[in-house]
């Protein structure tokens, strides 16, 4: 009897019943978690732009008014509450950004329009307002399904958490880990929810954990999620992975912060113009910690139009004939008027930047008026603080997360400064004196700015400027960050050609009455060094479209040398560069010098360069990038994710008997021997069968043991080892009779370990 | 005739084989000084020494003869259902007096009585009371022969002594002795004026046998034998009454685990499901006596799968009715498809 008892029906743990109590605490923490997926969005958000603990504090908010309302107001009443809750708050949000609040009521196009545009991938961090718009969007989905998963309600709780979700999956600010979480915490909900419903067991949760790795296994195949890792969206053919054009240039609304870059000598446009200035691509005023976004809108050119800037002392005209596929439209600073016939499909940032609404290919031509703002230090240094308040609001943004040794580094080094100007001269000065320039960095972890400050001893442009722009946010100047090409190779006396080589990025920053001015933090010299030398290079390996060849390569070429250190003499002298105005001309950095070696070697730069890579086609994105130059660190979430992906394996094993299968396997060459000797010899006797079954023929199921062992011996009696009666008869007496003792189990054992490796080839070499 | 109360254990205790659990003992019996069960290689070689004995006398037939042991041993009783003159009274009685036990024998015709099988109370004129005169079910062996040739009343008279293993006239109960096998013959070729044991009733035999005409050896070996005196006059006991109620206990003994009692099931649950008329748990319970009283001719003291496949066509096959249209398939073909398709092990 006990042998049957212990050798058949062994009670499996797995069987007994969890209280309903259990799962109900599983259900609960899954809402939680769906709660949580979503709002660590939304912080990832008020991280950047402020607000996290309003935010936070909001949601605890309303966790704990769903948890004292749970049982006192009806379905109905609270579902008004959320929906009441979430108008308030975007009446709020529309207030705010000065659409008005009777935008929301009369479900103007406005309302409709901001919700599309967000659910077809605008960005949160793009919107103007991106805090008040999380303060508004958190508390009715939070306060509802924890209402609802408080009553009970898991099926019904999970659809505004899912809502919510999935809205910010649409926004593309759902990255895929926090997705994953939250549509598994989704699952678990429902899926707790149903098992404590209906009282079930260990055994039929584990069917859960098997979906749980069928999502978490199917996510990881197809990331169809915006957010995910595929956030690059390939915008031309052009600059290829890991140039500097790339990743600053990797999206249109954003500016990535890479690790090491390359530079593509390739002649990206050509300019006409009879100053030379820096070609602005792109402005950007929103500070993540690791890249820059661009908040708002662009509209069409013609119906924007560009507000032309306070302090205006100048207007230049630009050629601009585009050599390779491009994303951009350079320009210089600032942009007021465009014509040809690009003027249709040309669009206009909120920060005034030009863009094409479409990809320009070769040959294609613009005429660009740019209205130069070009005052003197004099001028800048009274210009005094007193800032729009738009202006504040959208330009001294900083991450939350930024340290106070930063600000007080800044502090340190604007020391005795008396006047904004002042101290974007000395930050600009220090940067340039304190840092050396490479192309070769490390991307660091955590906030770009700080650790370049405080940490870095190298960087290229993009750590300069953006260093600067948060160093100016944190002395409270507004500051913006720009990208685009410095002037290029002067070729003609007013004639630019701009190559992959030139690309950059640098600081504007806002004088009250004056407008943008530009600055440049990149120490000037370095700079030209490094990009001379991959310019060089690139013509040692006669890479092509490096010269212009429609002049005709050989004559170009000289004279495009020669030409180099005029022009070099250009930029210095002011005009070109407005950056190098304040410097040059007044401030401690050496001017002349500075930008007169930049454009040297600028000029010997533009030499070499292929037409492929266009700065803003960059097909490479940055996180991509970030993959490459640090290894991305294994976070809590994808911890969690793998666990419960293996949990979710060993169930789906346990439930296809795949683990029984893997321990027969096992077994049939390794017994372990346990308490009971009977089973022993049961086991024994099984892998004894097994053995046979692949030698000779599997017992058929409606055979028994002995019929099996006699009807084998009939047929290769004469190979048969003669013990397997005995194993036989111990297999019966265990399990049909009184059992068998310890030393009767071991020798059965022993006797069918020696079948068994007489039938195993290696190991009976072994053995011999 | 009056209809006892069947004992609890029998039909209670559907799939229970063992001993504790199926015990059939008639209440009348003393249940609680049972005999002193005999060691189990004793009974082995004793039931060897029985079915060479018998064999000396009935040629061919040893398969047929383990049966009629194993039936003795079991408690059971044997319906033999042949053409005539293959031996059937002679096995019956060479069975009987190898174990040195009381044979009768009642020769059924339609005219017999049900009183002449159990006995009647006659009025003794000195005493003034009535006695009872018992009949020939009395015996430690009976053989019921042509059994279908009596009316049904007459047989029930017999069917009811085989089951409750006592005979009630006028109302009082009477004991049959121990051991009490009933070795019943069925003549399968004279159908004409018998009466068909009804369906139910036959249930009552543990074993239904067929024993066939001995090969042209083997009859050729019989005539030599029996051509002069027949042997059966000069066979001898080779055991005693008294050792066969010792060994019965040690059948009933025997240790029959849960996972032979759950084929068994099986094996029955599939007749069920493939027959008009499964077999009943009265064929569960026979079934394993049967292969308890096995075991131990086999010299084992626990069942195996493989008793129970040796036990279960003459055990289960008369018990299974197949529907009319079912003409190819009877019975045995039944357990016969069971054996083939059931699982020994669950």
């Amino acid at each position: 009897m006990s042998v049957d008892r212990d050798g058949r029906t062994i009670p499996l743990s797995t069987d007994g019943t969890i209280g309903p109590g259990a799962f109900r605490i599983l259900a609960l923490g899954s809402v939680l978690v769906l709660t949580a997926a979503y709002v660590s969005v939304l912080q990832d958000v008020t991280r950047v732009v402020g607000g996290t603990r309003t935010l936070l504090t909001l949601v605890v908010g309303m966790l704990l008014a769903a948890t004292a309302l749970a049982r006192l107001i009806r379905l109905r009443t609270a579902a008004t509450i959320a929906v009441t809750v979430a108008v308030v708050g975007f009446v709020y949000y529309f207030e705010r950004s000065g659409v008005g609040a009777e935008a929301l009521f009369s479900a103007s196009e406005t309302v409709l329009a901001d919700v599309v545009t967000l659910a077809t991938g605008l960005e949160l961090l793009r919107v103007v307002e991106a805090g008040t718009w999380t303060l508004a969007f958190a508390p009715g989905p939070v306060f509802l399904s924890w209402y609802l998963a408080l009553r009970g309600r898991y099926g019904l709780s999970v659809l505004p958490g899912g809502f919510a979700l999935v809205f910010l999956v649409l926004t593309g600010d759902a990255g895929t880990t926090a997705t994953l979480v939250g549509v598994l915490a989704a699952l678990g909900a429902v899926g707790f929810g149903d098992l404590e419903r209906r009282g079930g067991s260990v055994a039929q949760a584990d069917a859960i954990a098997v979906l749980f790795a069928v999502i978490v296994a199917l996510s990881l195949s197809v990331t169809f999620v915006p957010g995910g890792t595929g956030t690059a969206n390939p915008t031309t053919a052009g600059a290829s992975d890991g140039t500097l054009e790339a990743t600053i240039d990797s999206a249109s609304e954003r500016s990535g912060i890479a690790g090491e870059v390359d530079l593509s000598p390739q002649i990206r446009f050509t300019v006409e113009a009879d100053e030379g200035s820096y070609w602005r691509t792109g402005v950007y005023d929103r500070y993540t910690g690791d890249e820059w976004v661009r908040t708002g809108q662009s509209q069409p050119f013609g119906e924007a139009g560009i507000e032309k800037p306070a302090g205006t002392t100048g207007t230049v005209e630009q050629t601009v004939t585009v050599a390779t596929d491009l994303g951009v439209m350079p320009a210089a600073a600032q942009p007021v008027d465009v014509e040809g016939g690009i003027a249709d499909y040309t669009e206009v940032s909120a920060h005034g930047q030009i863009r094409p609404a479409t990809t320009l290919i070769e040959d294609d031509t613009y005429v660009v008026r740019s209205a130069v703002v070009d005052p003197p230090p004099v001028v800048l240094h009274n210009a005094g603080t007193d800032y729009p308040d738009e202006i504040e609001e959208q330009y001294l943004q900083m991450p939350e997360s930024i340290s106070p040794a930063f600000e007080e580094r800044t502090a340190e080094i604007t020391e005795g400064a008396d006047s904004p100007y002042e101290r974007t001269v000395l930050i600009e000065r220090h940067l340039r004196s304190s840092k050396d320039y490479s192309l070769e960095v490390d991307r660091p972890e955590g906030d770009v700015a700080e650790e370049f400050l405080l940490e870095m001893e190298e960087g290229y442009c993009v750590y300069f400027a953006t260093t600067m722009t948060q160093m100016l946010r944190a002395e409270g100047i507004p500051a913006r960050y720009v990208t685009g090409y410095t002037s290029g190779q002067q070729v003609e006396d007013d004639r630019y050609v701009v190559r992959g080589t030139d690309a950059h990025a640098w600081v504007e920053v806002y004088f009250p009455g004056e407008g943008w001015v530009e600055f440049d933090p990149t120490p000037p010299q370095p700079r030209e060094a490094e990009h001379t030398e991959r310019l060089v290079d690139a013509r040692e390996e006669n890479i092509e479209n490096v010269d212009i060849e429609t002049d005709g390569g050989d004559g170009d070429g000289s004279d495009g040398e020669d030409g180099s250190d005029t022009r070099g003499d250009d930029p210095d002298d002011g005009p070109d560069a407005p950056d190098h105005n304040p410097d040059g001309n007044e401030s401690p950095t050496d001017p002349g010098s500075g930008p007169s070696d930049r454009n040297g070697t600028e000029g010997q730069a533009s030499e070499t360069g292929p037409p492929g890579v266009a700065a803003g086609d960059g097909t490479v994105s940055t996180p991509e990038e970030e993959g490459v130059s640090s290894p991305v660190p294994i976070t809590r979430e994808a911890l969690v994710v793998a666990s419960v992906f293996l949990v979710g394996l060993l169930a789906g094993a346990h439930r296809t008997g795949a683990t029984v299968r893997a321990r027969r396997l096992v077994g049939r060459y390794w017994q372990r021997r346990t308490e009971d000797p009977d089973r022993d010899v049961e086991r024994a006797f099984r892998r004894l069968e097994g053995v046979l079954g692949r030698e000779y023929r599997p017992r058929r199921p409606s055979e028994s043991a002995r019929g099996y062992l006699t009807a084998l011996e009939a047929a290769h009696g004469d190979e048969l080892d003669p013990r397997v009666e005995q194993v036989l008869e111990r297999y019966e007496r265990a399990v049909y009779g009184d059992g068998v003792d310890r030393a009767a189990a071991d020798e059965s054992i022993e006797i069918v370990d020696e079948i068994v490796r007489k039938r195993l080839p290696a190991v009976a070499r072994l053995r011999n | 005739m009056t209809e006892p109360p069947e004992p609890a254990g029998d039909e209670g205790a559907d799939t229970k084989g063992t001993r504790d659990d199926g015990d059939s003992d008639s209440p009348t019996r003393a249940t609680d000084d049972r005999p002193d069960p005999l060691p189990v290689p004793t009974v082995a070689t004793l039931s060897t020494d029985v079915v060479d004995n018998v064999s000396r006398v009935i040629v061919g037939h040893d398969e047929a003869i383990e049966h009629a042991v194993v039936a003795l041993l079991g408690r059971g009783h044997i319906l033999l259902e042949d053409v005539p003159g293959v031996g059937k009274t002679m096995l019956a009685r060479a069975v009987a007096t190898s174990v040195d036990c009381d044979f009768r024998r009642i020769q059924f015709t339609p005219d017999l009585l049900p009183t002449d099988v159990t006995g009647v109370n006659v009025f003794n004129q000195r005493t003034r009371e009535f006695e009872f005169q018992p009949g020939p079910v009395f015996g430690n062996v009976v053989l019921g022969d042509e059994i279908n040739r009596a009316p049904p009343k007459t047989q029930s008279a017999l069917l009811e002594a085989m089951e409750e293993e006592q005979v009630t006239v006028d109302g009082d109960t009477r004991p049959l002795p121990d051991p009490f096998t009933v070795i019943a013959t069925q003549n399968a070729v004279e159908r004409d004026r018998t009466y068909e044991l009804p369906f139910a009733e036959l249930d009552r035999f543990m074993k239904k046998l067929r024993l066939g005409y001995p090969d042209p050896d083997e009859e050729a070996e019989l005539l030599g034998r029996t051509v002069g005196h027949h042997p059966i006059e000069s066979l001898e006991p080779v055991t005693d009454r008294e050792a066969i109620v010792r060994a019965r206990e040690t059948v009933a003994n025997v240790r029959v685990e849960e996972p032979v009692r759950e084929y068994a099931t099986r094996l029955v649950g599939y007749t069920r499901e493939h027959a008009r008329i499964g077999a009943s748990p009265r064929g569960t319970i026979s079934l394993l006596r049967a292969a308890q009283a096995r075991a131990v001719i086999e010299g084992r003291e626990y069942v195996i799968p493989d008793d129970i496949q040796v036990e279960a066509p003459t055990v289960l096959g008369h018990r299974i009715e197949t529907a009319d249209r079912d003409r190819d398939r009877d019975g045995d073909t039944i357990v016969a498809d069971a054996l083939e398709r059931v699982p020994v092990d669950a």
